[in-house]
This record gives C-alpha cells, sequence and structure tokens, in this order.
C-alpha cells in the first residue's frame, strides 16, 4: 500500500506552491526533482553531509531526512531563495565557495544562524555550520566569511584580474545562488531513461548471470539489463596504454568488492523498486587477495605474476658506503591505509547518442582521456566523442578514472537513448578508487654535522585490483621518497601490488604524501640523536637553487626550501616555546608539542609528455575569449587561466569570456592533475595571449608598449599618445566568430628516467615547510590540531586567495590522513563511518606564500594543489611525537592507536 | 518511491489505531527512520507522523520536570526551566548532533528508538524517569531492554518524560567525530534514587548501570573513587572506531570527568 500523490500545499522561497507528490517522498528530490531547485544537493542522502541543508520554518534540517508531508503548510528556503547579499559577496571574497558542492548547504547553514544571531561569535558559527561537510576548503575561508559580513566597505574596488591580484572566482557567483550545474543537476533536454549498476557484494568471485527475463518480464518499466556481452566494443579501460585492465561490466569474473556485474536501465521508480538481490546471479566466493599475502596467492591478472603491477626505482651513489660512514642512524616501519576522497559530490552524469555520435554530460578532472578511453568502450573513434564536462564538486584524483561515464555510454549507444547514472554515496565509496595504502621500509643516516650521508626506502603500495594509477605512483615516490633534500647515497625501491581491495589510484599527491610520512619521521630521530633542532637538521639538508636530486637534477632558480624554511622559522620557535610553557604548567592528561616537516613535489607527469593547448581570440564584437580545456575541479583553474591570459593579452579579466572544457570546442589541455594546470597550462594560456597580442598589435603597427583596450565598438590600440581602432569587419570568423586568434602549446622540459631512475623527471618542483601545534589528550588518546603553519614556495601567486585555499583544503585532507581516515571496504561506506574532518577539527591556519618566481614557470608560477597536502601528516605525527615521546608510525593515528602507543591501554 | 502511506493523525487516540497495525512505524523527528526507510532496512506498510499531536513542551511542577514526547533537543538545550532544574540534561541535549538534527530530532523519538548509542538515555536511568505513553507509566528501570529495545507495546507511543531533578548530575561523552553519536557517554546522577552511574554507547546490549562505579560513588563522590574499578571488557561494543578494551578504557575516563563536572 502506498500513499497516493495528494496535494501538498507550502511556501516554498517565499512564493505559495501546491505540488502533488507521495508524503513520504524525501524533500530533497521533490525539491530537485519535482520542482527543479538543483541548488539543493544530495552528497550522501544519509543526514551526513549537510549538502542538502534548507530552511524549514525558518530552521535548518537536511532536505533528505524531511519527508514532504512534513512541509505541509510550512515554509521552505532553498539556496535559490536566500537573498544575493553580503554573505555570499563575503564568501567570494573569502575564497569560501571551491568547488562549490558544499556551498548552498554551508550559506544556509550560515543563514539560520544570521537570522537569530547577526554578530555571531566564531563558537557560534562553528556550531551552526557544523552538520555540513566541505571537502576543499579546510572549512577557516567559510567561519570567516560568516564572521566578516561586515567588512564589505572597507573592501577595496574590484581588481583588475592581472597576475597577482586577489580576483573574485570568474565562476564564483554561479555557485553561491545554485545555478551551478553538477553531474546530477544536469539533464538531457529529451525525455532519458536511469542507470543502476548491480555491484557485487564480494571482494573475489567468479559468478554467472540467470535468465534475466524473467526481471524484464516483472518489471515493464525496466528497459534493459546490460551485461558484458552487450558492451559493443572493448569491455576493458584503464589509465595507461598498457593497463587497460578493467572491464566495464565484469564478466564471469569479479577482483572487488563493488565491482559492476550488470546494469539495469528504466525509469527511476522501477530501479527504486528491484532490490540487487532479486537479480538473478550465482556467486563462486573465491579467497581474496589481500596486502599482505598478495606475493603468495594466486595472479590476479596474468600480466602481474605475483601480483606486482610494476616497480620503480631510484639509486645513486652507494647507500651501504653512505650508511657505514654515518655518525647517527635511524630506522622506521610505516603502514597506511585507503583514503577515500570523499568528495561530497558522488560521480554522476549523462550519455546522449546524436547519430553516430555521443555526447557525455558528466564530472571528470580529465575530458580528453575520457573521450579517448570511452571511444573503444564503443567501438567507434575518438572524434566520435563529445565530452563535456558538468561542473566539478570535488575531485582530488578520484574523478580522473572514468566512473558513470562507461555505463552511461554503452546505455546510451545501444538503446538509443539519453541514459542518466548517478552514484549514490555507498557505491561511489565502493566502486571509486582510493588512495593507496602503503607499506613502508626506510633508512637514514646523518655525519655529526647533520648532513645526510645516505636514505634508503623501499615502499609497496596495495593498488587493489586494477592499475589505474598505480604505476604513477611507483614511479613518482623513488623520486620524492628522501624528501627535499640533498642526499649523496639514495636507493629507493617501490612495487604496485594488485589486491581484491578496490582499485586504488591518484589521489593529491599519488603516494608521496605516505612516502613523506617516513621520511619525515627519520629527519627528527636523526635530529634527536644529534641534539639538534628539527628546524636546524632540515635546513642544513634542505635542496635549494643549484641543489642536486638523488636523479642527478641540478635544481633551478626557482627551489626555494631554503627560503621557505627561513620564513617559517619565527612561528616554529614561537610554537615550541608556547607547548613548552603548556606543558611545564602541567595541565592533568594534556600534553602539547610542535612538529614540522618539509616537503617537495614535481609538476605534472614524471618523465611523461604533458602538453597543455590554448586558444585565445577575439569575437567580431570586440571581446576576448579564452577556449580552455582546463577542467576546474574547484581549485580556480578557470580564475587562474583567465587571470594569465588576461594579463598576456594586457586586458582586464573582466574582459575575457572563458570557454571552458567542452572537447569539440577547446583544445586538450591534459589533465586536471599532478598540480599541473597553473603551470603547464597556465604557461599554454600565457602563450596564446601573447601570441594574440602580437597579432594585435602587428596589425596596428604598434611596438611593445601599446596598450589594447577590448570592448563595445571592438579592439583599441593605444601607442605613441594616439589610438587606433582595428577594423574587425573584414576579418573572417570562424566556427566560433573569432576574427583574430593566439595559440599556445606547453610541454615541460622533461626527460625519461634510466634503470637507475638518473634523469629529469620533472622541470619544476615545489616546496614548503610546515609546522604543527597539537594537545594529547593521554587519558583519551586523542589529538587536537591547534595550529597550523604552512610556508609554501608558490613561484608567483597567480591569485593569492586561491593559492591560500588550496593550502587551506590540503592542509585538511592532510590532517584527515593523519588523525581520522581509513576506508575499510564494506564498513565505512558511508559519511558518518568514514570520518572527514569537520568543521570543528580544522586549526587556525597560516600560510606564508614564498614568491622566488620559477624561471619556467608563466609568470614565475608553479602547482600548489598536491604540495598544500604532502607535509601537514608528518607534521602532525612529529608533533605527536614532541607532546609525548611516542612515535606513531601507523596512520590514521585514532585515539585508540594513539593510546595504545601511549601505553595507557588499560583501565585508568 | 517507498511503498508505504503517510499518515498524519491528529490525536493520540488516532495515531495508536494506525499503529495497531504492526507493520506501521511511529515517526518522531524523523532522524533515525528516515535513513533506516532509505537503505529499505525497515519497509513499513504505514508512517504515522507524530508531529501534530501536540506533545511538545516543557512543564515544572516542583521538582519534577516534565517534557514532552515530541520536544525537539533544540528545546531541552535551550529551554530556561530544564537548565534551572537539570543542567545537565539541557546540557547533554544541547551535545547531541548539529543544529540540524537538534531541530528535529525529539526527546520521545530517542528513547523510542533506544540506540545503543544514543545520549538521552542515559539521563533517563540514570536520573529514575518515568516514561509516559499513550497506556501507562514505566518506570525507567524497566524501560530499557537492551539495544534497540524497550517495553514499549506495538502500538504504544511516548506522550511525556517525567524527571524529579537530582542533587547533583552531569553527562560527559566521547563521540563519534562525523554523527556524534556517544561511542561513550557517561550520565552520572545523585539525587532521590540515590547514586546512578549509566554508560551509553559502549554497552553491546544498550544504556547500562554501573554498578561498581555506583558503589564507589557511593561511598566518595569524586573522580579519585573511581580509581581501579575496572569496567568489564566482555559487556562492551567493539567497531571500527575503538575496540572493546578501549571502549571499556573510555568509560573510566569518560566517568571520572563526568562526576568532575559536578564538583
Amino acid at each position: 500500500m502506498r500513499s497516493p500523490a495528494e496535494p501538498i500545499d507550502f511556501t516554498l522561497n517565499g512564493r505559495a506552491v501546491r505540488v502533488l507528490a507521495d508524503p513520504g517522498r524525501r524533500l530533497a528530490d521533490l525539491l530537485r526533482d519535482d520542482l527543479g531547485l538543483t541548488g539543493t544537493k544530495i552528497g550522501c542522502n544519509a543526514g551526513d553531509c549537510g549538502a542538502c541543508t534548507v530552511l524549514l520554518d525558518g530552521r535548518q534540517v537536511c532536505a533528505c531526512m524531511v519527508p514532504a508531508g512534513r512541509v505541509e503548510g510550512a515554509a521552505v528556503v532553498t539556496v535559490e531563495g536566500l537573498p544575493v547579499g553580503a554573505l555570499q559577496r563575503a564568501f567570494l571574497r573569502h575564497g569560501a565557495a571551491q568547488c562549490g558542492i558544499c556551498t548552498p548547504g554551508m550559506l544556509v547553514a550560515a543563514s539560520d544562524l544570521l537570522a537569530r544571531n547577526a554578530a555571531p561569535n566564531e563558537a557560534e558559527v562553528l556550531d551552526a555550520l557544523g552538520g555540513v561537510l566541505c571537502r576543499c576548503t579546510g572549512y577557516r575561508a567559510i567561519v570567516a566569511a560568516v564572521l566578516d559580513r561586515g567588512d564589505e566597505a572597507a573592501a577595496s574596488p574590484a581588481p583588475r584580474g592581472a597576475v597577482g591580484e586577489r580576483l573574485d572566482k570568474v565562476d564564483g557567483m554561479a555557485k553561491l545562488t545554485g545555478a551551478e550545474k553538477f553531474g546530477a543537476d544536469a539533464l538531457p533536454d529529451e525525455p532519458f531513461l536511469t542507470l543502476r549498476a548491480v555491484r557485487s557484494p564480494h571482494p573475489h568471485a567468479r559468478f554467472v548471470l540467470g535468465d534475466l527475463r524473467g526481471l524484464r518480464a516483472a518489471h515493464p518499466g525496466l528497459a534493459a539489463v546490460l551485461t558484458a556481452a552487450d558492451i559493443p566494443g572493448r569491455n576493458l579501460y584503464g589509465i595507461y596504454p598498457t593497463g587497460k585492465d578493467q572491464p566495464v561490466l565484469a564478466d564471469g569474473y569479479v577482483r572487488h568488492r563493488g565491482e559492476a556485474v550488470c546494469a539495469l536501465v528504466g525509469d527511476p521508480a522501477t530501479l527504486a523498486t528491484i532490490a540487487d538481490a532479486a537479480v538473478p546471479i550465482t556467486w563462486e566466493v573465491l579467497p581474496p587477495v589481500t596486502f599482505a599475502d598478495a606475493a603468495a596467492a594466486p595472479d590476479l591478472h596474468a600480466h602481474a605474476p605475483g601480483n606486482v603491477l610494476c616497480r620503480g626505482r631510484v639509486a645513486r651513489g652507494d647507500v651501504a658506503t653512505g650508511m657505514a660512514a654515518a655518525a647517527v642512524r635511524a630506522e622506521i616501519a610505516v603502514r597506511t591505509g585507503f583514503v577515500e576522497h570523499a568528495y561530497i559530490e558522488p560521480e554522476a552524469g549523462y550519455a546522449r547518442r546524436v547519430g553516430e555520435r555521443i555526447d557525455v554530460v558528466a564530472c571528470t578532472q580529465t575530458p580528453y582521456m575520457d573521450r579517448d578511453e570511452l571511444a573503444p568502450i564503443l567501438g567507434i573513434a575518438p572524434d566520435q566523442v563529445r565530452v563535456i564536462p558538468t561542473a566539478v564538486g570535488g575531485g582530488f584524483g578520484g574523478k580522473l578514472d572514468l566512473s558513470v561515464q562507461p555505463l552511461a555510454c554503452v546505455a546510451a549507444w545501444t538503446l538509443g537513448r539519453p541514459v542518466r547514472m548517478v552514484n549514490a554515496r555507498p557505491e561511489s565509496m565502493a566502486a571509486t578508487t582510493k588512495r593507496h595504502p602503503a607499506r613502508i621500509r626506510a633508512e637514514a643516516a646523518a655525519d655529526a654535522d647533520g648532513r645526510l650521508t645516505a636514505f634508503r626506502f623501499h615502499g609497496d603500495f596495495d593498488t587493489g585490483a586494477y592499475a589505474s594509477w598505480g604505476p604513477t605512483v611507483a614511479n613518482r615516490v623513488p623520486v620524492h621518497a628522501m624528501g627535499p633534500y640533498a642526499v649523496a647515497n639514495v636507493l629507493c625501491e617501490t612495487a604496485a601490488i594488485h589486491t581484491n581491495g578496490p582499485p586504488a589510484g591518484a589521489f593529491r599527491g599519488f603516494g608521496v604524501p605516505q612516502a613523506a610520512i617516513a621520511g619525515e619521521a627519520l629527519m627528527d630521530m636523526l635530529a634527536a640523536q644529534l641534539g639538534l633542532d628539527p628546524w636546524e637538521m632540515r635546513r642544513r639538508n634542505a635542496l635549494g637553487v643549484g641543489g642536486v636530486t638523488a636523479t642527478g637534477q641540478v635544481l633551478g632558480a626557482g627551489a626555494a626550501l631554503p627560503e621557505c624554511l627561513a620564513a617559517i622559522r619565527p612561528r616554529w620557535l614561537a610554537l615550541r616555546a608556547e607547548a613548552a610553557a603548556f606543558n611545564a604548567a602541567g595541565p592533568a592528561g594534556l600534553r602539547r608539542g610542535a612538529g614540522i616537516a618539509c616537503m617537495w613535489y614535481g609538476i605534472g607527469n614524471t618523465s611523461l609528455p604533458n602538453p597543455s593547448q590554448m586558444v585565445m581570440g577575439i569575437r567580431r564584437d570586440g571581446l576576448a575569449v579564452l577556449f580552455s580545456g582546463a577542467v576546474d575541479i574547484g581549485q580556480g583553474s578557470n580564475t587562474i587561466m583567465v587571470q594569465i591570459a588576461a594579463t598576456a593579452l594586457g586586458v582586464a579579466a573582466a574582459e575575457v569570456v572563458l570557454v571552458a572544457g567542452d572537447t569539440d570546442r577547446t583544445r586538450d589541455a591534459g589533465k586536471t592533475s599532478a598540480s599541473r594546470q597553473t603551470f603547464v597550462s597556465g604557461n599554454a594560456a600565457k602563450l596564446a595571449g601573447e601570441a594574440l597580442r602580437a597579432e594585435i598589435l602587428r596589425r596596428s603597427n604598434a611596438g611593445p608598449e601599446a596598450v589594447i583596450s577590448l570592448g563595445q565598438g571592438g579592439v583599441r590600440v593605444t601607442h605613441r599618445g594616439g589610438t587606433t581602432p582595428l577594423d574587425l569587419s573584414e576579418l573572417a570568423a570562424d566556427d566560433e566568430g573569432i576574427v583574430l586568434r593566439g595559440e599556445g602549446r606547453y610541454d615541460p622540459p622533461t626527460t625519461a628516467l634510466d634503470a637507475d631512475g638518473q634523469g629529469i623527471p620533472y622541470a619544476s618542483y615545489a616546496f614548503a615547510a610546515q609546522a604543527a601545534l597539537v594537545e594529547v589528550d593521554t587519558a583519551l588518546g586523542s589529538v587536537r590540531v591547534l595550529r597550523i603553519v604552512a610556508a609554501h614556495d608558490v613561484g608567483r601567486a597567480v591569485n593569492p586567495t586561491l593559492v591560500e585555499g588550496q593550502i587551506h583544503g590540503g592542509i585538511a585532507q592532510g590532517l584527515g590522513l593523519a588523525l581520522m581516515e581509513e576506508y575499510v571496504p564494506g564498513r565505512t561506506d558511508n559519511l558518518h563511518d568514514y570520518l572527514i574532518p569537520t568543521i570543528g577539527d580544522i586549526p587556525p591556519i597560516e600560510t606564508m606564500l614564498i614568491e622566488q618566481p620559477d624561471p619556467l614557470g608563466p609568470y614565475g608560477a608553479k602547482g600548489v594543489g598536491e604540495p598544500a597536502l604532502v607535509a601537514t601528516a608528518p607534521a602532525i605525527l612529529n608533533a605527536i611525537s614532541d607532546a609525548t615521546g611516542v612515535r606513531l608510525t601507523q596512520v590514521p593515528a585514532t585515539p585508540a592507536r594513539v593510546l595504545a602507543a601511549l601505553g595507557a591501554g588499560r583501565a585508568a | 518511491m517507498y511503498d508505504f502511506a503517510f499518515q498524519t493523525p491528529a490525536s493520540v487516540a488516532d495515531a495508536v489505531k494506525l499503529l495497531a497495525d504492526p507493520e506501521a512505524r511511529p515517526l518522531a523527528g524523523g532522524q533515525t527512520l528516515i535513513p533506516v526507510l532509505k537503505q529499505r532496512l525497515n519497509k513499513p506498510t504505514t508512517v504515522v507522523d507524530l508531529s501534530r499531536l501536540g506533545l511538545s513542551g516543557i512543564t515544572v511542577s516542583g521538582t519534577t520536570l516534565t517534557i514532552g514526547a515530541t520536544t525537539t533537543h533544540r528545546t531541552v538545550a535551550r529551554s530556561a526551566e530544564v537548565k534551572q532544574l537539570i543542567p545537565a540534561l539541557a546540557a547533554l541535549a544541547g551535545m547531541i548532533g548539529d543544529p540540524a538534527v537538534r531541530y528535529r530530532g525529539t526527546i520521545g523519538g530517542s528513547l523510542a528508538n533506544n540506540d545503543p548509542t544514543a545520549d538521552y538515555p542515559s539521563a533517563a536511568l540514570a536520573l529514575g524517569a518515568t516514561i509516559k505513553t499513550s497506556a501507562r507509566s514505566i518506570a525507567a528501570d524497566e524501560y530499557f531492554q537492551g539495544m534497540f529495545a524497550t517495553a514499549l507495546q506495538p502500538g504504544e507511543i511516548i506522550t511525556a518524560i517525567e524527571f524529579t531533578a537530582p542533587e547533583k548530575a552531569a553527562y560527559e561523552k566521547f563521540s563519534n567525530p562525523a554523527s556524534r553519536y556517544a561511542m561513550v557517554g557517561v550520565f552520572v546522577a545523585r539525587g532521590p534514587k540515590g547514586v546512578r552511574v549509566t554508560v551509553t554507547g559502549a554497552g553491546q546490549n544498550g544504556v547500562f548501570r554501573h554498578t561498581a562505579f555506583e558503589a564507589a560513588l557511593s561511598k566518595s563522590w569524586s573522580p579519585d573513587a573511581l580509581n581501579g574499578i575496572a569496567t568489564p571488557v566482555d559487556s562492551m561494543n567493539a567497531d571500527i572506531h575503538g575496540s572493546a578494551e578501549y571502549r571499556a578504557h573510555l568509560v573510566g575516563v569518560v566517568a571520572k570527568r563526568a562526576v568532575a563536572k559536578t564538583l
């Protein structure tokens, strides 16, 4: 028995509405699906994430937790109904909206607070926003925005948007009004089918699909049940040319829990009534291959004997000699677990067949790789695939792999109707990639002056069921494992190991954060033996300009770790003094400690080409257009590209129209990964802007110092006191209406690495030093981070607000890695058992931007996305050690693990 | 989307009538039932909305505090009456979940569900509350019968909870950082019912009285009185957030901190 749809009357955003709806339907669905108000987001559908927060009679509620019948006679306000004013402008000014998926919930929760309390303090803001999760910002900018609404009058006029200025995000306002369309918000114009994957509940099994005709007959709304046999082309995909090992639909054999075995396509109501158990599948469960026993277990892939996917190696000098000659030595074994990206937007999108082509509209970090991967799955050419990225509600590497796209494409291609697929939160967590668990052994040695003489490292990385980005981790880690230090004798080896875990892929740092936990612990351990301050130990070994890396690369003028260390030194000394003073006062059961860690990170692919191309043009109406294929996943590359291109052309950012991401309209700017967009695509944007400027000046016979102005009436060039209008009317326009164009292409200069890993793997490296102050409750084992100071070598901050936003967000994820995040398949497929930092977990963060221009960077800039995260976990772990004298070697350092390490796991 | 009827009765009698169907489920604040329905863990034929039965409100008579079943956590947390008579109860309500949960979640819903990690059961048991229902009054000592199990009969709904003000009381908890459910919550009270120490979140059978702690605190009301008194590990819950051993340890630490709050 089901309630028939009945009329429900309520006030929505100030207007009376009547809807016919099942009163048991969720308010979130009613708003999004029936009323078209997609500003209310669904991140978990379980009351955990707060993305669907709306006001119900003036009070914040999770719309996924409210039955529609409950709104009868009530007033509902969604983000679309909030007045756009000081609060939203404060969000823009503070960079409080990065990807924007949590922003509606944050704004609604803040509105609830501000309606009751016009001048809240920080504690009140933390409480009021405490039910909304953000994965991008690290929350501090959001708190600052809610507290800082009054400062508007003091704000300076809008900047021109040149490189170096704090320009508001060019796509920022849409994220604040609910207008932005994310993967689940974009719908085809025509009627569409919905697809749900049926996924394996077993990590390792053979299976036989039974007769599916009964299912079809029982459910007339079921349009198709797709199986491996329905894949028109190659039922395998993967990141590397040699790593096409992952089926779109498993063919009788599954290698991880959550792997799709068939797909139900139909109307949503029908799909909701079909339980997975109703699909006839006979399972033969096999023993799972684990990280512990992979070497002795049966091979999961024929091409990976011993379950070793690949190995990486960097060797320089003679480690044995370096160790023997040393005054002090230290060794450590470190373990880390799977870490989930936990972006608040689960993967979503749709595909639509258009004749002999297919359009794919979905959230992605890498439209061009998607295009090239989807084509063989459908058995068509890449130019038959058009990828149109939606706004991305957080990526962090997790949306570099295909997710919903292959199934939606296969269904749309074979059925001839648009097909939409939205992963539910548990599916998203079970089926998509993770950070690699690591098992590391490392050893370091130094002479009596604290100078490193040798470093040895072996890291096994659990790459799970499929290759994904496993080779990237195996190759990147050996280059970085010894940290940003000069060491003459190095041996770093890695292996990517297949197991029946979820595929481990790309996650902000590609294994380097795990390796840094070991390396930075060793630095502290050596310093302690030598009686050196941990800062001093790092300063004596820091790589700087002219330093030689373990791959034999001589660092260029951008290498600014010494400068980062110099900047952070006063703060480091203050944090140490603060911890010592607190401990001397001796509050029972509480200990404070300070920790420091350094990091380096190569920008872009490791020794592989990774070009970006950009086009900038002038339309006949005189507007400048930047065609950028660089996908903004919230980090702000749309704004960065516009600022760079506008500066290169010599106009204001507001005069540049951005066309982003569509593979039919933009050039390949590679993937949003490896912290490469600012450096690589930014260089391409600069070259495109400069080429366009040169073309305009050439046509005007003007010199390089001429001023270009755009707008009504076309292009004008001012030179030597005279202004010349440029006649655009006679010029031929292309499909986009462009009459003048400049193109830019940039590929960072790198070389291949030899068998010992010698060569130039990256054209540029970013460096950082971070310090943490923590408080350990020695009775509970809990750790509270009280402060983070982060000095980052960014070359040049194209937009300081966005750079600081990356640093804050990276620190939040580093804190999660250190203290709380561990994905356990089948146990943590939600956002209450899988813990990510909440608004109360992130301490005040002080950022220091060290701007020593990189000669190769656009205006000196380099990437910061991944560098932001790498040093945080080691700094926190070093601080715990400083506080307690106990070193945690397994992350996350949960309260139970900390307590066990303190040896106090007995009743008090 | 869900295969059930949604009913909004206007009186307790009508609600009881609808809930006579064994497959019907009452809906209070919805913070537990809605997610359960979404996961299809629970497939009722009818959902009976209790929000329009007029059961919200707080009254005081002498040292007796009566809280209507559909009174929200936020209302309890901010109530001047509750703060004056049983401040520990107001503090507990303010520690539940996040603002959205406190706006919607109700005391009656929490006690009827009796989630082993919920906060309110510890207060009701420690304060010797009386659970008033559509049919009768139930003493807290008889009411809690294991995790998710209570003395409520099918079709019986809570209408109010009656507390008597204690002499001293405090609640302390170690929360799951995401849900803020209690991994270990301890309510200590000294009053008309004597000394009571109740523990939520930790036990395999839901909320329980820690009689060894009660005996020690009866002799000496101080954190140190709990030194050296172990909590049996084999009765503790264990999950990915903490082992049984860790929870048993936390019970002692949290209990001491609760006692310290009253000093």
